[in-house]
């Protein structure tokens, strides 16, 4: 699904956030990214989407080089990506609802399978009560549980959810890694950066670790630290 | 496109429209404002043209014949079929002599056989005609004696009209740039305020195109919304000034609002339409780049 060999990016004020990254995540893994802030992380991620270029190095996603995509191509990639957003990027002059069917908007699906769809994702996460309010008005985790339901809506292939319990208490974080684990059993690829201890150590899935832009560790049901 | 989609793009237009209601007045305002100059010089320019024509028609060109020519009738014909003559009229030497007795205010000055005037004819020349061309054919006409017009008024008349037709075109370029250069920044203002929504549209897998649609829906209806303000302005105050004029008693022979409004209105709407489209399309272009 991902293939990354010697990916490096260094940011335009110098900042070497990634440094040759070489890695391979298969189709319908759970993935567990680690490592201490300003890693390069989310780095990796923007990279996926093509938010931002490697300096150097080779990436593909779902067998595309993600580089060499034209315009209307790197469209198209991101329809089979969904991304929770380590700050959520909602509008906030949008409708709970808008900013989740917006994303079904852009690929033209019609109103009814829309409507359909967008009161499924939302029951999913529970805020189903919460589909006419404005961002402002939501907790910071209802808040990520939208952009959850956003990520899912148009059902892609590979999830990349960073810190998607980042706000969340205990228990609300658990019932959203349950989704994730749903949603990775019907097939989809999930590749979630975090600093949850807890939830790393008790899932028990691959853990690939990340320190100053190099990859330290790779762990098949590994734990946060190479001790845990 | 599908209607929905369509559909989908006018509402996200207007919501845009709306949610940003002060920047979209400042920039409808913006725009009513230049297209309003551009409206000026353009009735200034076709007024100055039209009082020139109509100076213009006043011209004649008189054509004295020799004493004792008979065949008027074959001059005539002669004269007529020059290239840019109007209209020729013949003036026979005893209306010659009424005419001057009528200037001098005296009677009978002279009978019908000492009567000294040549016959004469007048001719008009149609618009933008050659007047030098036409008397230098008529001259060669055998039995013109002579030809006399208002050589310098003819001249300054052709100057003036051409220097006022343009600087009235640099004035209407000049405007026009600024219609564009005002639609591009204050549109800029509205797409600035929603990058984030650029970005956001994007990194869900929103095409360049389905971006750009609502936007240049936006600046066109921002356009329409601009060049209708114009229009009200500009027509209103044309009518306002005429009714002035007359009400004063000054007779100037200016255009009628009918003949006025019509070229207007469809210039300054598709003036409108054009700079808010492509300056909209314009300012997007920093935020579609990859
Ligand atoms: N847009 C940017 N421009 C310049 N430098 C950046 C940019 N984004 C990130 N960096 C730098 O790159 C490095 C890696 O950042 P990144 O956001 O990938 O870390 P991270 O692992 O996600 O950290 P965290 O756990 O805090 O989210 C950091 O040193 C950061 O300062
Ligand atoms: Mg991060």
């Amino acid at each position: 699904m991902i293939l990354a060999k010697d990916l490096t990016k260094i940011y335009s004020n110098g900042v070497v956030a990634l440094d040759k990254l070489s890695l391979s995540v298969e189709k319908g893994e759970f993935v567990f990214l680690v490592g201490p802030s300003g890693a390069g992380k989310s780095t990796f991620l923007s990279l996926i989407i093509r938010r931002e270029l490697p300096t150097s190095g080779f990436l593909t996603v779902n067998r595309q080089p993600v580089a060499l995509l034209k315009k209307n191509e790197i469209a198209f990639l991101r329809r089979s990506i969904g991304v929770i957003f380590q700050d959520y990027k909602l509008l906030p002059n949008k409708t709970v609802y808008e900013n989740i069917s917006f994303a079904l908007e852009v690929i033209e699906t019609s109103s009814r399978e829309i409507k359909q769809r967008v009161y499924s994702v939302l029951e999913l996460v529970g805020l189903l009560n919460k589909a006419r309010v404005f961002p402002s008005e939501l907790s910071g985790g209802e808040q990520q549980r939208v952009c959850l339901a956003r990520a899912l809506v148009n059902r892609p292939l590979l999830l990349l959810a960073d810190e998607p319990t980042g706000n969340l208490d205990p228990e609300t974080s658990w019932e959203i890694m349950d989704l994730l684990r749903e949603v990775n059993k019907r097939g989809t690829t999930i590749l979630m950066a975090t600093h949850n201890k807890i939830i790393v150590d008790k899932l028990r899935k691959r853990v690939l670790a990340l320190e100053n832009g190099k990859l330290v560790r790779d762990t098949i049901r590994g734990g946060y630290t190479l001790e845990t | 496109m599908k209607p929905k989609t369509f559909c989908y793009f006018l509402h996200e237009a207007f919501c845009g429209i709306f949610r940003n209601s002060l920047i979209s007045l400042a920039a409808i305002g913006i725009i009513s404002i230049a297209l309003v100059l551009f409206g000026l010089f353009y009735i200034f320019t076709v007024n100055i043209q039209h009082l020139g024509t109509l100076a213009w028609d006043k011209i004649e060109v008189r054509v004295f014949l020799k004493q004792d020519v008979s065949n008027t009738e074959k001059i005539k014909k002669q004269l007529t079929q020059i290239p840019g003559v109007r209209d020729v009229k013949f003036i026979p030497k005893k209306d010659g002599a009424a005419a001057l007795e009528r200037l001098l205010g005296s009677k009978n000055l002279f009978t019908d056989d000492d009567n000294p005037l040549p016959d004469c004819f007048h001719l008009s020349p149609a618009e933008k005609a050659n007047i030098d061309e036409i008397t230098r054919l008529a001259s060669a006409i055998s039995g013109v004696e002579e030809i006399v017009y208002g050589q310098k008024f003819v001249n300054f008349l052709k100057v003036l009209i051409r220097l006022v037709l343009v600087m009235g075109l640099v004035l209407m370029i000049f405007s026009a740039l600024a219609v564009l250069y005002m639609v591009v920044n204050t549109i800029q203002l509205t797409v600035y305020a929603r990058r984030n929504e650029i970005e956001i549209m994007k990194l869900v897998g929103a095409t360049n195109s389905f971006i750009r649609w609502p936007f240049l829906l936006e600046g066109i209806f921002l356009g329409v919304g601009g060049a209708f303000l114009a229009v009200l302005l500009l027509t209103k105050g044309y009518g306002f000034l005429l009714g002035k004029l007359r009400r004063l008693n000054v007779y100037i022979p200016l255009l009628r609002c009918t003949e006025v409004n019509q070229p207007l209105i469809i210039s300054l709407f598709a003036m409108g339409i054009f700079f808010g489209g492509s300056g909209s399309l314009f300012s997007l272009r920093r935020y579609l780049k990859d």
